[in-house]
């Protein structure tokens, strides 16, 4: 990664990288650089355009984000917060080896499963989506996990779930070693009940 | 007509009068202090405003002719930034004074901001790997810091900032981005 040197002269031959302008976006530069940043774009109109485009790309993300249609490992403090910024969040707590039944109802904006599993002894940990006769439908290799956390937090689209007609799935939390070896940490059913109408059948995410 | 000057060459003018040269300035820097109003107040209204207390400041400097060193135009503009910044910030009231005062006058229409298909950003995120999409989404939500998103996930400061700069790279490439 480069930034702007202070003191040089400043023109779009020495364009800002796309990284860093999304860095002074996030605000997380240091206040040198970001006044560097800041000095260049004061006077640059070519990196001024593409920090436009930079803004447009992180609005994007943002209300994506906050849609609630992506399937994504988060944090539990990520569902805290949407819940405090005003979003009705339904989770799931299946215990391991266990199910639960579950729905989504029309005014929901998260849907959240928490997976209760000991990570502490796994280098790498795939999450396993399998229907119920155990074939798997989908799979989300190498999640994220805190190895102090205790539990996997994933979001599951709420727009497919709105949609997805009375169905079982399996969650399978696996070690994977390097060797690609795969040892099973904990599995947790669900048993959506549909309560919204909608065509029959579904895939998937 | 002044297409071949300088920031710093309209400077003078503007001392001696030049009316187009103000407008002139107030052309060319009002789309960059509104991107520094958006950075720094979130809020596209608020980033208009901006640019006008800004531009009101500077025309009035530079009739005055205060700016000493007319190279050094874009640090004097910015440094008015960061005090109006921190005046709005301190004082909305003051804020609302000069807006009535001044009006509408001295905004240009800001650049138009480009737009993105919807699906087709989805779509993108949706392929990334597991962790660059959490961390893309962890980031964005409610624009997280590199540390506030390691610190969430476990993972180091450091490997967050890899693996937005490579998702969003990934992001852009499935944009059709160019740059």
């Amino acid at each position: 990664m480069t930034t702007p040197q202070r003191g040089r002269h400043i023109d779009c031959s020495n364009p800002l990288e796309t990284a860093v302008l999304m860095d002074y976006w996030l605000a997380d530069l240091s206040s040198a650089v970001e006044e560097t940043v800041e000095q260049h774009l004061m006077s640059c109109d070519g990196c001024g355009d593409r920090l436009r485009g930079v803004i447009a790309l992180a609005e994007g993300l943002r209300a994506l984000a906050r849609s609630g249609s992506l399937q994504v490992v988060v944090s539990d403090q990520f569902v805290k917060h949407a819940a405090e910024t005003g979003l009705r969040v339904r989770e799931y707590a299946p215990p391991r080896g266990e199910a639960v039944q579950c729905t989504v109802a029309a005014d929901d904006d998260l849907l959240v499963a928490r997976l209760a599993v000991d990570v502490t002894t796994a280098s790498r940990v795939d999450l396993s989506w399998c229907d119920p006769q155990g074939v798997e439908r989908q799979r989300m290799a190498d999640i994220p996990v805190r190895v102090d956390g205790g539990t996997v937090v994933c979001q599951q689209s709420i727009t497919w779930a709105k949609a997805s007609p009375s169905a079982t799935m399996v969650a399978r939390l696996l070690a994977v070693d390097e060797k690609g070896t795969e040892r099973l940490l904990g599995e947790y059913t669900f048993h959506h009940t549909r309560t919204i109408p909608g065509p029959p059948g579904w895939e998937m995410p | 007509m002044y297409a071949g000057l300088s920031d710093g060459d309209l400077a003078p003018r503007i001392a001696e009068g030049d009316h187009e040269a103000e407008a002139e300035i107030c052309r060319r820097m009002g789309p960059r202090i509104r991107l520094y109003g958006l950075r720094h107040l979130r809020s596209p209204s608020a980033a208009d405003d901006l640019v006008q207390q800004v531009l009101l400041k500077v025309i009035e400097a530079l009739r005055n002719a205060r700016l000493r060193e007319p190279d050094k135009l874009a640090q004097f503009v910015l440094g008015i930034c960061r005090m109006t910044v921190l005046d709005l910030r301190r004082s909305s009231n003051r804020q609302k004074e000069l807006l009535a005062i001044f009006g509408g006058d001295l905004v240009p229409d800001p650049p138009p901001m480009p737009t993105l298909d919807d699906r087709q950003l989805a779509s993108c995120v949706q392929a990334l790997k597991e962790r660059e999409r959490s961390v893309v989404v962890m980031a964005f939500y409610d624009e997280q810091t590199a540390s506030e998103t390691a610190r969430a996930l476990g993972i180091s400061e450091a490997n967050v900032r890899v693996i937005r700069h490579r998702a969003l790279q990934q992001l852009r490439d499935c944009m059709g981005a160019t740059q």
